[in-house]
């Protein structure tokens, strides 16, 4: 192959200012603006651009769109690297970087291609044979062999590299909202687009390409091109280039995404490099058009075989005459008016045409040219020229007496193919629209739903440019009559087409590929047919067929044809597999838009936090919010940290951020038997000014959600949950009121982020709060008693305080209106000064509350019942509420369930990790008795300890001696267990 | 992706909303016998075709909604307030 470019052409002028340069493996070459990679490469003589996916064997330019399957390479550097680019639809741009893939040391040489070879050990199935061993004995059956094979498999199979540097580009989302989609914007998308908005709707025209135009952009000349957008320019029709609609979703929801060319977003790093759009249409009208399709024979992979459209696309849109002496074969039509361009041009050109008969309209349309033309005749076979990578040879078939006869050779350096065109229907099919095989125009048609969802054009089968255009005025004719069938013709070919997939002869061997970037072969369709592979499902993933990036756009119809074949049926009885998507590959950097890294979840903060910062507060991620971790004092480790904060809050006074509780206002006449209904403990005689702590159940009897709740009046009520859970209860309570018990006159309101919450605790607590508070009596013992709750003023502003503990001392919660939290913490803690104080974080709560045995959600992780957490005599029996009676199931009642214990090392220098397994000694394998779900060093007791669940509880493990095995990091150690209340258990500390 | 007529806020994508349940449960009484409760909690329709459901309007009104759709299509026939009352007075003053 020898590519020339034509002088003097209108589109691509060969002027100065009109040339750029780009880099081929480091190499500087020169092409003109607006030429795809692949025709840059062209020009310059490049044709081999890379090496195949199992066999190495070198791959050149096949097609000149988005089906392309051999020309992938990797563009830009460093953190810009974009790998498997199709050459073919991505734009040359000044000084782009191109590279070649998956070949070492180079494209032309590559070691890897010894794999070619060796080609009979990878056929279909190869991995799965691996797991079965080598026959006959099945050596290494198993994971073994895989195994082995892996590390090379990884290295040699694949395609381009990406950066593992972070994606330094943005990339956008955006919604879009119009009354008509176009995808397409050839002879059909154009028109269609006309004939819409001149009904008066509202148009968005998207293009794949980085010009408009489709099949426009092939012809010799653009005049009609250039009518048609003048026209939509005239009417403001909006048309969005570089945009591919890669999936159709429910409720005509259409996914797009715009890309960038290169220079765009390397200049300006402010401008995205990607756009994700989602594009709401009331109809949508697919004028995607059709892919020309190969056949399978020997060595059709080789570079210098393309397809006949991407001639013609090479010769009129890029000026770029493939060769002077070109071989055309197929089997229809659509060929020949690229053959008389083509010879136009200047080449000899020679048709092989698989049919018997041609019609003469055809016949005289090449009466006055030098084209030979052989008819029922074919290829089985494409050589390597001599010193070249590419074609240099063909052998010939001709039909005879019902089957293919070899006839001899003919050398040339540039073969076409066209067997026929598989319409783009992909969209639809994501749908589900039902798709059904033409047996005339040997293609799978769809034909939407005809009422918002509509194919036009080549995408419906229609062959013929007046009848595309015919398609897509039709539509809006036939919708102004509310009834839409449509009548244009599918097909347009004079003499239909000769179905045409494979050409072989018994007596000429070699690979023959129908999915070129896969490396499949026909032997490989033939051998999933003899292993009993027939489902087209289980073709697909024994064979791989049409599983790369390509996705079998060119190949997956000759694998159904040569299944077909073996089981002797038509191809519409082997089906098809639906098409899933996306369309063309597209980033996931375009998929998550700016939802990355900080902006992927939004960060709560409480109204604690500049305080926390400020007072030099680790803060951790506690769900979506930031809590206070530990605050150390100079290079103290969070360890040393936590141990002194929890030592210094139960001998003196500690304060803490409980912000992130939710917090829920209850209101109305009904509320008092609403909690009840919610809560398995009774509410009814709570008095105002007291709280309670709850226990919630699920309506399968578990353990929901615990918290306090507090009766601010008769009627209103301050519920607090977990943090964990403050969202879901409060769903939870809304579904309650407004779908199971509307009869219920109750407000629910959240205003967990209208109050900072603050925790004072210690035997010092008080004598702080006395000095803070506005009326220090309010607080003493009898008017605040344990559990009370009352409404005081600070600094004037009102403050409710709860006398409740967490941590087992003398503790106060003050809540304070979130405006006032900074100034009023300030306040707090230069009051605090005057004692032994200190500022303490989740990790001394966790640590304090351990000792207590008081819960969390590592306990309350949805698997257990109010018995298991040992707090059954919270479950009432004289009222009903949520999960009363499902919690009483057989197996929820049971004396063996795991249930909660405390957990001391026997030898008390030991540590251990949360996650570790209890056993009983001397059965360490097999089922657990129990687990462990917090873990913590005690400075209260002065060694580590634990919380975790124990079959039967502590009555059960009384006298069996219980080993902590943590097989992971091979700890394991005799424990005994204990009461969940380790420290304190009669509550003294707590009652000041 | 569809979109869910919400009757305070208006068409709304279904990512603001979430799912809930079929809507055809009834929950027994609070202390109605076992197998009630155990048919409410356990048992569904898992209907092939249109049904009714609960979706609550989460990042919207917080309404829960009553949504009538088809689990094949994903087309959705009518939306309605789940609470008898709102609905009534949502019709008086519209």
């Amino acid at each position: 192959m020898n590519p020339l470019r034509k002088k003097n052409q209108s589109r691509t002028d060969n002027v100065e200012e009109n040339v750029i340069f780009f880099f081929w493996n480091n190499k500087k070459y020169f092409a003109n603006k607006g030429d795809s990679i692949a025709a840059g490469l062209l020009a310059n003589n490049q044709y081999v651009i890379g090496r195949s996916f199992k066999y190495h064997r070198p791959r050149g330019i096949m097609s000149a769109g988005v089906e392309e399957a051999g020309a992938l390479v990797t563009i830009g550097n460093g953190a810009y690297t974009e790998a498997n680019v199709r050459a073919t639809t991505t734009e040359l741009t000044q000084g782009l970087s191109v590279y070649s893939q998956n070949a070492w040391p180079s494209v032309k040489f590559d070691i890897g291609s010894i794999l070619n070879v060796l080609g009979r050990f990878f056929a279909a199935g190869f991995y799965y044979k691996m797991f079965m061993g080598i026959p006959p004995f099945e050596w290494g059956r198993g994971t073994k062999i895989w195994m082995f094979f892996e590390y090379f498999i990884r290295k040699a199979a694949g395609l381009g590299q990406s950066s593992r540097l972070p994606d330094p580009d943005c990339y956008e989302h955006m919604h879009t909202h119009t009354d008509v989609l176009v995808i397409g914007t050839g002879p059909a998308g154009l028109q269609a687009a006309i004939s819409a908005t001149e009904e008066g709707k509202d148009v968005l025209i998207v293009e794949q390409d980085y010009a408009i135009g489709g099949s426009y952009l092939s012809q010799p000349d653009t005049v009609e091109l250039e009518t048609q957008i003048e026209v939509l320019k005239k009417l403001r029709v909006t048309i969005l280039t570089r945009t591919t609609a890669f999936g159709l979703y429910d409720d005509k929801t259409v996914g797009l995404v715009q890309v960038m060319p290169a220079k765009e977003y390397k200049t300006s790093s402010k401008k995205p490099r990607q756009q994700f759009n989602i594009c709401r249409a009331e109809k949508i009208i697919l004028a995607t058009g059709a892919i020309e399709r190969s056949y399978a024979f020997i060595n059709n992979d080789l570079p210098g075989i393309m397809s006949v459209s991407a001639a013609r696309t090479y010769l009129n849109r890029y000026n770029l005459l493939l060769s002077k002496n070109i071989v055309i074969s197929t089997n229809n039509d659509s060929a020949y008016e690229t053959a008389i361009e083509l010879e136009n041009a200047g080449a000899t050109i020679t048709i092989l045409d698989a049919r018997e008969q041609i019609g003469n309209k055809l016949l005289r349309q090449i009466a006055g040219s030098r084209i030979n033309l052989h008819l029922g005749s074919g290829v089985v076979k494409a050589e390597k020229g001599l010193n070249t990578s590419s074609i240099g040879k063909i052998k010939l078939v001709e039909f005879a007496n019902n089957k293919w006869r070899y006839a001899g050779n003919l050398s040339c350096d540039c073969l076409l193919i066209s067997a026929g065109w598989s319409p783009v229907i992909h969209l639809a099919s994501h749908q589900g629209y039902p798709i059904n095989w033409n047996e005339e125009n040997a293609c799978f048609l769809s034909s939407g739903d005809n009422k918002s969802i509509f194919l036009i054009g080549s995408a419906r089968g229609i062959w013929t440019k007046a009848g595309c255009i015919q398609s897509a005025k039709e539509i809006f004719q036939y919708n102004s009559r509310k009834k839409h069938k449509p009548s244009t013709v599918i097909g347009g070919w004079e003499t239909p087409l000769a179905p045409l997939y494979e050409i072989c002869l018994h007596n000429i061997k070699g690979k023959a590929f129908v999915d070129p970037q896969h490396d499949v072969t026909s032997s490989d369709i033939r051998l999933a047919y003899q292993e009993g592979f027939i489902s087209v499902e289980h073709m697909k993933r024994y064979t791989t067929l049409g599983m790369a990036t390509d996705q079998g756009k060119m190949g997956n119809i000759i694998g159904l044809a040569l299944m077909a074949e073996a089981l002797n049926c038509s191809i519409s009885e082997v089906g098809v597999t639906r098409f899933r998507p996306p369309y063309t590959s597209i980033s996931l950097g375009a998929l998550a838009g700016r939802n990355r890294q900080s902006h992927f979840k939004p960060i709560r903060r409480t109204p604690f936090n500049n305080f926390s910062i400020q007072n030099k507060g680790v803060m951790i991620n506690a769900g979506l919010w930031q809590r206070p971790w530990y605050y150390p004092m100079e290079s103290e480790s969070l360890e040393a940290a936590y141990i002194r904060e929890a030592t210094v809050t139960r001998r003196s006074l500690g304060i803490c951020d409980v912000s992130s509780l939710g917090k829920i206002i209850i209101q109305g006449p009904d509320s008092t038997e609403f909690i009840n209904r919610v809560y398995t403990n009774p509410f009814s005689k709570l008095p105002v000014g007291k709280a309670r702590y709850g226990i919630m159940l699920r309506d399968d009897g578990l353990v929901f959600d615990d918290g306090t709740t507090w009766r601010l009046s008769e009627n209103c009520y301050l519920m607090t949950t977990t943090t964990d859970n403050a969202s879901s209860v409060m769903a939870r309570l809304e579904e309650l009121l407004q779908v199971r018990w509307p009869d219920l006159s109750v407000q629910v309101t959240s205003v967990t982020e209208q109050w900072g919450g603050c925790a004072l605790a210690g035997p010092n607590s008080r004598n702080l709060l006395t000095k803070i508070i506005d009326d220090p009596s309010e607080i003493s013992n009898e008017s605040l008693p344990f559990m009370g709750i009352k409404q005081v003023l600070m600094q004037n502003v009102p403050c409710y305080v709860a006398r409740i503990s967490f941590s087992g001392e003398l503790a106060y919660e003050i809540y304070i209106p979130s405006d006032y939290a900074q100034s009023m913490m300030e306040f707090i803690w230069e009051n605090g000064q005057k004692f032994e104080c200190c500022l303490y974080g989740l990790e001394a709560l966790g640590t304090m509350r351990i000792e207590k045995g008081h819960l969390t959600n590592s306990e309350i992780d949805g698997r257990v019942t109010i018995q298991d957490i040992g707090l059954s005599k919270m479950a009432s029996s004289n009222k009903d509420y949520i999960g009363k009676v499902l919690k009483n199931r057989e197996k929820l009642t049971d004396s063996d369930r795991p249930q909660l214990v405390g957990i001391f090392p026997k030898d008390k220098n030991k540590t251990f990790k949360a996650g570790a397994l209890l056993n009983e000694a001397g059965y360490l394998n097999g089922h657990p008795l129990g687990w462990v779900t917090s873990v913590t060093y005690s400075p209260a007791l002065g060694h580590w300890i634990a919380l975790g669940f124990i079959t039967g509880g502590l009555a059960y493990v009384k006298d069996k001696n219980i080993v902590l095995s943590d097989e992971l990091r091979s700890n394991f150690l005799d424990v005994e267990i204990v009461s969940p209340q380790m420290y304190d258990p009669e509550g003294l500390r707590l009652h000041g | 992706m569809i979109q869910i007529e919400c009757p305070f806020c208006g068409k709304r994508d279904q990512s603001e909303f979430s799912y809930g349940r079929e809507s055809q449960i009834t929950f027994p009484a609070l202390n109605a016998d076992e197998n009630s409760w155990y048919d409410a909690v356990f048992l569904r329709k898992n209907t092939y075709g249109r049904q009714i459901e609960t979706w609550q309007h989460t990042h919207g009104c917080r309404s829960w909604l009553l949504v009538e759709r088809d689990t094949v299509t994903h087309k959705i026939f009518s939306v309605k307030l789940a609470h008898t009352d709102w609905q009534k007075q949502i019709k008086k003053t519209t």
